[in-house]
């Protein structure tokens, strides 16, 4: 860590984002020639946008590379090595609120979310549910690290309970909740987090790291499920939207 | 410019409480951060810019693009094509997604190499292209997706029964590397587009689900394959 760095491995980013990006475009011409045929303004938008998105997410990548991995690791090593080590399940917690508020693609569901529900659902709401669901779980994947507690225990409970709630809640969050498992896992908390645990897992006696620091995002992408099927219950109870479906 | 200045602030608010907390955390737990914070603090920089870029991108880019091509297939008058080009776009978004190779590549690890490479991604594909059509099926015919999921979600657990403790973690993992950072907002805008011409009553309920349901159909095929090959 004595030796600054900033471009490292960029162009190995560049490239990974460049496969992505291609099936978009090649849909987007296909569809284009032969169904779409929008204006040329148009056009003009939808080629600047995923420009920008291109080199947005790239430069994304590259800075959580950089920054976030080292730091999660350098931090989880340290604060595995604590004798207090009940600290690092609220440091987790804290991380744990702060990372979901960074992530990319919660802003993007959260955004169409407010737009399709005619503003039913604010952002700011989604946001809040979301937070406080994944900053548990990175607390309970702490607490498994720490404790050994089999990864089995708590999906297959967490499964069950949001297999119930789904019975009562209001049936217009079911999709969203679901969705929403796949956004908070997204690149920052697959990075940061991830690596914050691993360190944790090889800091702390006993644990092997790469066993115990699997699981964490299972735990990550079940947590809003749940949240956010409770959001639905309140919901739901109040009467707000469609029940009947 | 007001936009921009919205975005802005949006992308701050967004990263400096996580910036803040690391930069703490940093001070408390390390005797001589300096570099270790320098570091840290380049790359917030870069994640910081990179995320309003990508944010603008996909609101001008990504979402309108999905929404289009959403609401206008419904309109060709052939439910077939419609299935047949929500399966083709199902499998070419996901399958060039650049950490589904890596998990191929895990996979005969675990598998010891009996199985190969592309017999996995093949089962992938399917398995995406399977359940992107019923989620897309389920919308036309008004199936609310508490069956869906529980239906899917209950295969899952019996299935898990069955498949060798060796490809159980691994199988999770097959839904999650799917979809990445590009991908999932146009699935999202793809799902919000074709429901504002098919729209059944609600809205909110059939507009999302597509992201659910692509999380599925890998976790069944990769343990499928453990099941048949284990």
């Amino acid at each position: 860590m004595n030796n600054i760095v900033v471009f490292e491995g960029f162009s190995n980013v560049l490239l990974e984002v460049a496969i992505s990006l291609l099936p978009l475009i090649i849909i987007f011409l296909l569809f284009q020639f032969l169904l779409l045929k929008l204006p040329l303004e148009e056009i003009k938008r939808l080629v600047i946008g995923m420009c920008l998105s291109f080199a947005g997410l790239s430069l994304f990548l590259q800075g959580v590379q950089i920054g976030f991995l080292p730091a999660g690791t350098s931090l989880g090593e340290q604060l595995g090595k604590l004798d207090y080590n009940w600290v690092v399940i609220l440091i987790g917690f804290l991380l744990g609120l702060v990372t979901v508020i960074a992530e990319p693609l919660v802003r993007v569901l959260n955004y169409e979310v407010e737009k399709v529900s005619a503003g039913h659902i604010s952002q700011r709401l989604m946001m809040y549910t979301l937070a406080i669901g994944v900053s548990i779980a990175v607390a309970v994947a702490m607490a498994r690290i720490i404790y050994g507690i089999p990864l089995l225990y708590i999906l297959a409970p967490g499964y069950l309970l949001a297999l119930i709630l789904i019975r009562y809640t209001s049936p217009t969050f079911v999709p969203v909740a679901f969705d929403s498992g796949t956004v908070v896992t997204g690149p920052m908390t697959a990075t940061f987090i991830l690596a914050l645990a691993v360190g944790v897992a090889s800091g702390t006696a006993g644990r092997d790291p790469l066993l115990d620091g699997f699981g964490l995002v299972a735990i990550v992408a079940l947590a809003p499920v749940l949240s956010v099927l409770l959001l639905g219950f309140i919901y739901g109870e109040r009467g707000v939207e469609d029940e009947d479906r | 410019m007001d936009d921009l200045k919205d975005v802005a602030k949006e992308v701050l608010s967004s990263t400096l409480p996580i910036v803040v907390m690391v930069v703490l955390c940093q001070f408390i737990f390390f005797e001589n951060p300096g570099n270790m914070v320098i570091q840290f603090i380049i790359g917030a920089i870069m994640v910081t810019l990179g995320l309003g870029l990508f944010l603008i991108g996909v609101k001008i880019g990504l979402l309108p693009l999905g929404e289009a091509i959403g609401a206008e297939l419904p309109q060709r008058g052939s439910v077939i094509i419609l299935l047949l080009a929500m399966l083709f776009i199902g499998i070419a978004v996901t399958v060039a997604e650049p950490q589904v190779n890596i998990l191929a590549n895990q996979f005969e690890y675990v598998s010891g190499g009996s199985i190969p490479k592309y017999l996995l991604i093949s089962f992938v594909a399917a398995g995406i292209g399977l359940f992107f059509t019923i989620a897309t099926a389920r919308v036309l015919l008004n199936i609310p997706m508490k069956h869906i999921l529980t239906a899917g979600y209950l295969l899952v657990f019996i299935l898990a029964a069955f498949v060798p403790p060796s490809f159980l973690p691994i199988s999770f993992d097959a839904g999650g590397v799917t979809t990445g950072p590009l991908t999932v907002p146009f699935i999202i805008a793809l799902g919000v587009g074709l429901t504002s011409v098919l729209g059944g009553k609600s809205s909110m309920s059939d507009s999302f689900g597509f992201l659910a349901l692509v999380l599925i159909g890998p976790i069944l095929a990769v343990m499928l394959l453990g099941v048949i090959y284990g």
